[in-house]
């Protein structure tokens, strides 16, 4: 537990000296205002929630896939790691702290997108099922904070992975309902979006904001909490595989 | 009575082998790097690891830390195996890779050393105490609040020795401490070096400068090609340092001639600019050459002392030095 304060504490003084890990945070009011943007020029009003939660999805993604998904290889280029694996400290803890540091500050994607809609489009958002909300926005962080922890050990373990990172944003705004609903989808992608964890936190945060009562709450929420749960164990193990990997192949550093 | 007090580092048969080639497919031939080790570092000692580039000094260290693993034998920590008991390993020793990477540049000298106490459980008054006294130790406390990657080679070195320190490690190992110092940081690095021996701490410390090996040493270990040679006194050093030296001087032919048959003269070697080095072999040589040369007229002379490929060559004969990839 000590060991995840230390993480909190570093990954908050390297994101106060360079905000630019959270660079996606800056496009969030670009992104709110074109999505806003359209819905006005649809008219539809109705779609306001859906035009402000997307780009917040999308920073929450993005940052994850970005600052997380670097974490341990950025040890690595630093030469830090082979120092952090000398040290009696665990390194899982460690880094689920730093990985929870990220996703918090990514939540405010949220916030920054709700007062654009508010202040430049008058739009002010209400949250009829608060309590659903709340609760779906915390399993949603729980969950990016887990497979982030995936991320960044696969983006260490296949180097190639890492060429991918640029790519992997935008099929996953799709799998994961985040602009579009699935439910839009052709149904032959019903079998992908289903184990993306974006897919059912996007559907129960615009349901949330929806006037019409939440249909199966309970369940879809399960859904995403064994979503969360699954990211969180196959991290753990890929973490732990790194680190064995790396002992045995001599490979911590870049030579 | 006396408490049997186990060593501070005790390697056997100790062998580290990687794979060859890149990739995976292109599996090339497997590369030794550490050829069956044997040593024994007594509690308290300052030990160095003295060896040519790629003689498995680095190698022996990362395996001590726990941060690789060996192919085959036996290595102890304070008598914990680094295999088995990585955790009482980790708690009981620093260490400290050379080079400029390694610390968070981002965050200033404090900053990472109180990061670093943190990962070996200090917090609170403690942690803060800790890392104040190391900041004065090591000279950085005007510095403290900079970040570090404004900072020299040099200062970097230091923030690296403070970090290693910070556990208050009974085994330190330090790998190439002292690059990119410049001299007198150098000689307060051996200033630092004999206080961690006052405070009984057991320093392991790998270079290839027998100077430094000779001055700051209470044994050497001489390696090379995954194998090591011999323990030596820092004494066996001082005497092989005058004993090959060097002498490099523009000599007429005729006059190397003559001179090459006096005995204590090694190799004589004359290079394209026509410069002649003659390698002595006794001690007191290089002397009596320097002397017959300035009677012959010749003025130009420049003593050196020999490199320690140099001096493998001449202890350990014709293959010790053989470059490895
Ligand atoms: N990760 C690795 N993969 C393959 N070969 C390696 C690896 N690390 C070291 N080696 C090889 O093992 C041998 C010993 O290397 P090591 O780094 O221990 O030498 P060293 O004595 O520290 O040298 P230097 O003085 O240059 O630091 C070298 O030949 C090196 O090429
Ligand atoms: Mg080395």
């Amino acid at each position: 537990m000590r060991t995840l304060l230390i993480g909190c504490w570093y990954q908050l003084l390297v994101l106060r000296r360079s905000p630019a890990d959270l660079m996606a945070l800056f496009v969030v009011p670009v992104n709110t205002t074109v999505f806003l943007a359209i819905m006005q020029h649809a008219d539809r009003p109705d779609l306001a929630g859906h035009a402000v939660l997307a780009p917040g999805l999308m920073a929450l993604w993005a940052i994850s896939l970005v600052t997380c998904g670097e974490l341990i290889d950025a040890e690595r280029w630093g030469g830090t790691l082979e120092a952090l694996v000398a040290v009696p400290a665990r390194m899982l803890p460690l880094l689920t702290g730093r990985i929870v540091v990220v996703v918090t500050a990514s939540l405010f994607a949220f916030v920054e997108s709700y007062f654009v809609a508010l202040v430049f489009f008058d739009v002010s958002i209400s949250v009829p099922h608060l309590g659903v909300f709340v609760v779906s926005m915390l399993a949603t962080g729980l969950a990016m904070a887990c497979w982030a922890g995936v991320m960044a050990s696969v983006f260490v373990l296949a180097r190639s992975a890492r060429i991918f990172q640029n790519a992997l944003g935008f099929p996953f705004f799709v799998l994961g309902g985040v602009i579009v609903p699935v439910s839009y989808l052709p149904d032959w992608l019903r079998p992908l979006t289903n184990v993306v964890f974006l897919s059912w936190s996007s559907d129960l945060l615009r349901d949330a904001l929806n006037p019409a009562p939440v249909q199966d709450f309970g369940f879809r929420l399960l859904v995403l909490l064994l979503l969360a749960l699954a990211g969180g164990g196959l991290g753990a193990y890929l973490l732990s595989a790194v680190l064995r990997r790396v002992r045995s192949l001599g490979t911590l550093t870049y030579a | 009575m006396i408490k049997q007090v186990a060593p501070a580092v005790e390697v056997t048969a100790l062998r580290r082998v990687f794979a060859g080639g890149k990739g995976l497919r292109k599996r090339g031939p497997e590369h030794v790097a550490l050829d069956g080790v044997d040593l024994v570092v007594d509690a308290g000692e300052v030990h160095g690891l003295l060896g040519p580039n790629g003689a498995g000094k680095t190698t022996l260290c990362k395996i001590l830390s726990t941060v690789l693993l060996p192919s085959g034998g036996m290595a102890k920590v304070l008598g914990h195996d680094v295999v088995t008991h990585t955790a009482q390993v980790r708690t009981s020793m620093g260490i400290v890779f050379g080079g400029e990477r390694g610390l968070y540049g981002r965050l200033t000298a404090r900053q990472n050393l109180k990061f670093w106490g943190a990962l070996h459980g200090l917090h609170g008054k403690q942690l803060r105490t800790r890392v104040d006294a190391l900041l004065d130790r090591v000279g950085l406390r005007d510095r403290a609040d900079d970040r570090v990657e404004a900072f020299s080679r040099g200062m970097k070195q230091r923030v690296h020795l403070a970090r290693g320190m910070v556990g208050d490690p009974a085994l330190l190992l330090l790998d190439e401490p002292t690059t990119g110092m410049d001299p007198v940081a150098a000689k307060d690095f051996r200033a630092l070096v004999g206080e961690l021996r006052a405070e009984r701490r057991t320093v392991l410390i790998t270079t290839h400068d027998m100077v430094e090996a000779e001055q700051v040493c209470d044994r050497v270990s001489l390696i090379d090609s995954g194998r090591i040679l011999a323990t030596e006194s820092p004494n066996a050093l001082s005497e092989w340092i005058t004993r090959f030296e060097r002498v490099d001087a523009l000599v007429p032919p005729e006059l190397v001639s003559r001179l090459r048959t006096l005995p204590g003269v090694g190799s004589v070697s004359t290079s394209d600019d026509g410069r002649t080095r003659f390698e002595t072999t006794e001690e007191g040589v290089a002397a009596q050459l320097v002397r017959s040369l300035v009677e012959a007229g010749v003025t130009t002379v420049t003593t050196s002392k020999p490199s320690l490929e140099e001096v493998y060559l001449h202890v350990f004969g014709g293959n010790g030095m053989a470059v490895r990839r």
